[in-house]
């Protein structure tokens, strides 16, 4: 104790003040600290630390970290490709988003642009993780204001997509699709069938979706004028992905740098004015619905294409026998051993992609080896951690929750 | 031998023990909050595609899944904090159950009782009995949330008193406003005033509304789910509790709702109306199967309760207390206006 | 990407010693003492967010690279381009201003860099680990020279092999 004792003279409100091991932080004398977290039933894999003023959050303090992975660190120590297995991790439910941007930055350096095709399958499953993404997080906004039935709603129609994600790649979560140069296996016979009827399933939902849920009077009055982002200070403070559309700000990265076919692609980015949960809410119904639609034109698009070239003839020309039989039988595409000792050549690239919860960015660095030198990701998550600090002080305790589902908030991927 | 089964009914229908431990009190109440836990969770899981409990007893529809519940939770270790006031962390749950089931002693489910016997004369003002050992209980949810020395048990604890202060005198008005038509505070009075389909809650709407609500504000019924709200005060007063104490905490809350139901029976719905008892009848039909007709009716009205979890998510507590004070307090003073017309007018 | 070049070339016009190409984005190296006037002026330049604190450890040179990847949400032209803002700092002794009274979205990134790197953002307003406990963020994991030892791979217990005689 003798070096972290604390002293407690003269030691003056918002002081903070070190023992071995925590920070110690004088509050205010009524203020009532309660800590959310990490064992909470209402906090996830974090721990907010809410100080109230009655029954008012007069600050808030988001503690991240709890499920920290190292991933940053371990991707120095990985092959090129063991990468994207390790970082599809943060948010295995929406894997392909998560990973693509840095399947372009290693592509980027390889300077290699995937087959016509390989593109359209990979938008193919960024639009299906992007729904499932979407789908879970209104499940776990619905059970935090205490709606049962919108928790299992969507938890189970996530299963369709969930199920056509695993028809299509042999994974229900953790794909590991895109790799650089295609994707890992052509679409299945009859799937483009299934995804059709899925799509017209999902559209029936979303309106029952709106009655249960978002014309719900209860849920209207918990969500209306709550958490509201001005547009000013949501660009200030840099949040990204649904959050920041809702405030009017017409920010998406297919729209801004479109990546591999969105430019292609008839569909709309949903802006809304409000900024409040509300519109934060519809924002991801209506990302729903355009999904979708770029899942009918990409469907289309499949069909009409002759099913080949899933993978860069650069490395496709290096591909066995067997593995071409193979996928000229199957569809499927073995990885290629050439990826074990894949050398990708000196530079640093920087690669941004919309993924469901927002943009997510890499930049990878390498030095010519076999490993990258330094891999950074910034989540989306991670970035709308700071609406926590900013704009939940000044609502009532019961925000909290509303506040939180309402940024799709995902510690696993914040933390990385 | 006819003499001693005499002997043995009218010590069992003996009125303060029968109408407290058997029916309306703690045996029907325990069934009938079985069977609504039960019809909860199944209504819940149609409207959500899903089951429900099924794997216990399949060909029953789960119906035993409660049975099998409550067994596990009286075998669960019941914990008790080393920080928590010892005495009143351990008495406060159980008396929070007595007193839920208390008005159940003092309602009248029948005009005539069983074996001459007798109301005492107190009894003609069984409706303002009833309602004052309503508003015991809350206060002992108030005691376990202190007791417990939590900081998430005290903001449920003072978020249960906030509730309090603002259903309770919605909920005593409402049912005083069925009282001034027939000019007695007897329900037996008020039950007799109406007639099958001539019923209080088609005549008195926003007292009957107001009291539905102010049920739904007392026992925590969503959308009103806000002292225990999970997801900011992990269950709100209960927080440190375990095991069966705990079962029993939740279970008081859904006794205190059938009581409240039953209380809405009698006083909106005309209580055992279909049938009429007179006196001179014997047990079964004259005290019997009126006091059946009646939990029939409060279990409908609780079922409705129920139903309401799977549509509604959870007001603001200040938002909760916003209607209360600002939309059902008028509500049901306007629901009172109306009974003291109809007192005037003699309408009943 | 070209706009956005020009518009921040106009910007840091001055300030900036030498432009360094990535692939996907231009970053700018200024020299230490000039990074807030650099950064206020990519601020004003209409660059209104950072979108990654990426550090790079750099033993061999004996610095910590840090670049802050701005670009913007309110212009759709510059939101097109990357522009990072980079400095280099000794590794022995990393201090630097801090950017997050300038972009409030750098706040909690400046903190992960202070963790994993040891670099103390002067003027940061909550300058703390964020992700890692106090005890592992000293270690400072993301630099080179904290090493990563893996576990090794359980092979069963091991067997003697006797010969055949």
């Amino acid at each position: 104790m003798a070096s972290g004792e604390l002293k407690l003279s003269g030691w003056e409100v918002g002081e903070v003040r070190r023992l071995p091991g925590m920070d110690v932080k004088k509050i205010g004398r009524d203020l009532y600290e309660i800590f959310i977290g990490p064992q909470h039933p209402g906090s996830g894999h974090m721990r907010i630390i809410v100080r109230l003023d009655g029954d008012v959050m007069v600050e808030v303090d988001p503690d991240l970290g709890y499920v920290h992975r190292t991933m940053e660190k371990l991707a120095e120590g990985r092959s090129y490709i063991k990468v994207i297995p390790l970082m599809e991790r943060m948010a295995i439910l929406d894997a392909c988003n998560i990973t693509l941007p840095y399947v372009e930055a290693v592509e980027k350096l390889l300077d290699l642009e995937p087959p016509e095709r390989a593109k359209y399958l990979r938008v193919l499953l960024c639009e299906i993780n992007r729904i499932a993404s979407h789908l879970y997080g209104m499940g776990i906004f619905g059970v935090f204001l205490g709606h049962s039935t919108m928790y299992m709603w969507p938890f189970g129609d996530r299963e369709v997509f969930v199920e056509l994600a695993e028809r299509l790649t042999g994974a229900r979560l953790t794909h590991t699709y895109a790799v650089p140069g295609g994707v890992r296996r052509d679409v299945p016979d009859g799937f483009t069938d299934d995804l059709r009827k899925a799509i017209r399933y999902m559209r029936k939902r979303l309106e029952d979706y709106r009655k249960i849920f978002l014309d719900n009077p209860v849920i209207r009055a918990r969500l209306e004028d709550v958490g509201v982002i001005p547009r000013n200070l949501a660009i200030e403070l840099g949040i990204v992905g649904p959050n920041l559309r809702a405030s009017g700000v017409e920010y998406d990265v297919r729209l801004i740098e479109p990546y591999e076919v969105y430019d292609e692609l008839d569909f709309e980015i949903p802006v809304f004015e409000e900024g409040d949960a509300l519109a934060r809410t519809w924002v991801r119904v209506e990302e729903i619905r355009q999904s979708l639609r770029i899942l009918e034109q990409v469907a289309d698009k499949l069909d009409k294409m002759p099913r080949e070239g899933v993978m860069h003839d650069k490395f496709w020309a290096k591909a066995p026998k067997l593995y071409k039989d193979v996928y000229a039988r199957e569809g499927r595409v073995k990885l290629m051993p050439l990826f074990a000792t894949l050398r990708v050549p000196k530079g640093k690239a920087f690669a941004r992609a919309e993924a469901g919860r927002g943009e997510i960015v890499y930049y990878v660095e390498s030095e010519g080896g076999m490993t990258p030198y330094r891999v950074r990701v910034v989540s989306p998550s991670f970035r709308n951690a700071i609406v926590f600090k900013y704009i939940a002080p000044g609502h009532r305790l019961m925000d909290l929750p509303a506040i939180y589902g309402s940024i799709d908030y995902f510690p696993p991927e914040a933390d990385r | 031998m006819s003499g001693v089964i005499t002997w043995l009914g009218e010590w069992f229908f003996w009125p303060p023990f029968f109408q407290l431990v058997i029916a309306p009190g703690l045996v029907a109440a325990l069934v009938i909050v079985i069977f609504i836990l039960w019809f909860e969770r199944k209504a819940a899981a149609r409207v959500q595609m899903r089951v429900g409990p099924y794997n216990v007893s399949p060909r029953l529809g789960g119906a035993l899944q409660l049975i099998a519940d409550l067994v596990r939770y009286s075998f669960q270790e019941f914990i008790v904090p080393f920080t928590v006031d010892r005495a009143a962390f351990i008495t406060a749950p159980l008396l929070l159950l007595l007193a839920s089931m208390l008005p159940m002693a003092v309602i009248p489910v029948s005009p005539v009782l069983p074996y001459s016997y007798t109301w005492p004369n107190i009894m003609k003002y069984n409706l303002l009995l009833a309602l004052a050992l309503t508003t015991l209980s809350p206060i002992f949810t108030v005691a376990a949330g202190w007791a417990s020395n939590n900081k998430f048990s005290l903001i449920g604890a003072a978020r249960e008193s906030f509730m309090v202060t603002a259903y309770e005198l919605i909920f005593v008005l409402a049912l005083l406003s069925t009282a001034a038509p027939v000019h007695s505070y007897d329900f037996v009075k008020i039950v007799e005033a109406q007639s099958t389909w001539k019923l209080m809650a088609l005549l008195n709407p926003p007292a009957f509304l107001a009291a539905f609500i102010a049920t739904l504000l007392s026992t925590s019924g969503f959308p009103f789910e806000i002292p225990e709200s999970e997801h900011e005060v992990v269950a709100g007063p209960f927080t440190e509790y375990s095991g069966l104490v705990y079962g029993v905490e939740m279970g008081a809350a859904y006794i205190k709702r059938y009581a409240m139901s039953v209380l809405m029976a009698l006083a909106f719905f005309s209580g055992w109306k279909p049938l009429d008892p007179q006196p001179g009848a014997g047990v079964w039909s004259g005290y019997v199967a009126p006091l059946v007709v009646v939990l029939i009716k409060a279990t409908i009205i609780m079922a409705v309760i129920s139903f309401l979890r799977a549509v509604y998510g959870r007001y603001r507590l200040d938002q909760a207390l916003h209607l209360a004070w600002k939309i059902l307090l008028p509500l049901a003073l306007l629901g009172y206006a109306i009974g003291l017309v109809y007192g005037y007018l003699g309408v009943l | 990407m070209e706009e956005a070049r020009r518009r921040a070339e106009e910007a840091l016009a001055g300030i900036y010693e030498s432009v360094e190409e990535g692939k996907g984005f231009v970053s700018f190296i200024v020299p230490l003492e000039r990074l807030v006037e650099a950064a206020e002026a990519l601020k004003s330049a209409g660059f209104d967010h950072v979108k990654s604190v990426t550090a790079v450890d750099r033993p061999k040179e004996g610095v910590i690279e840090v670049t802050y990847h701005a670009s913007s949400y309110g212009d759709p032209e510059l939101a097109r381009g990357i522009i990072g803002l980079t400095v280099r700092i000794p590794r022995d002794n990393p201090r630097m201003p801090s950017l997050s009274r300038i972009w409030v979205s750098a706040e909690f990134q400046e903190r992960e860099v202070f963790e994993f790197f040891g670099v103390i953002f002067e003027g940061h307003p909550d300058l703390r680990p964020i992700l890692l406990a106090p005890p592992i963020a000293e270690l400072r994991p993301l630099r080179k020279d904290f090493v990563v030892k893996e576990e090794p791979v359980y092979r069963g217990p091991i067997q003697k092999v006797e010969k055949p005689p």
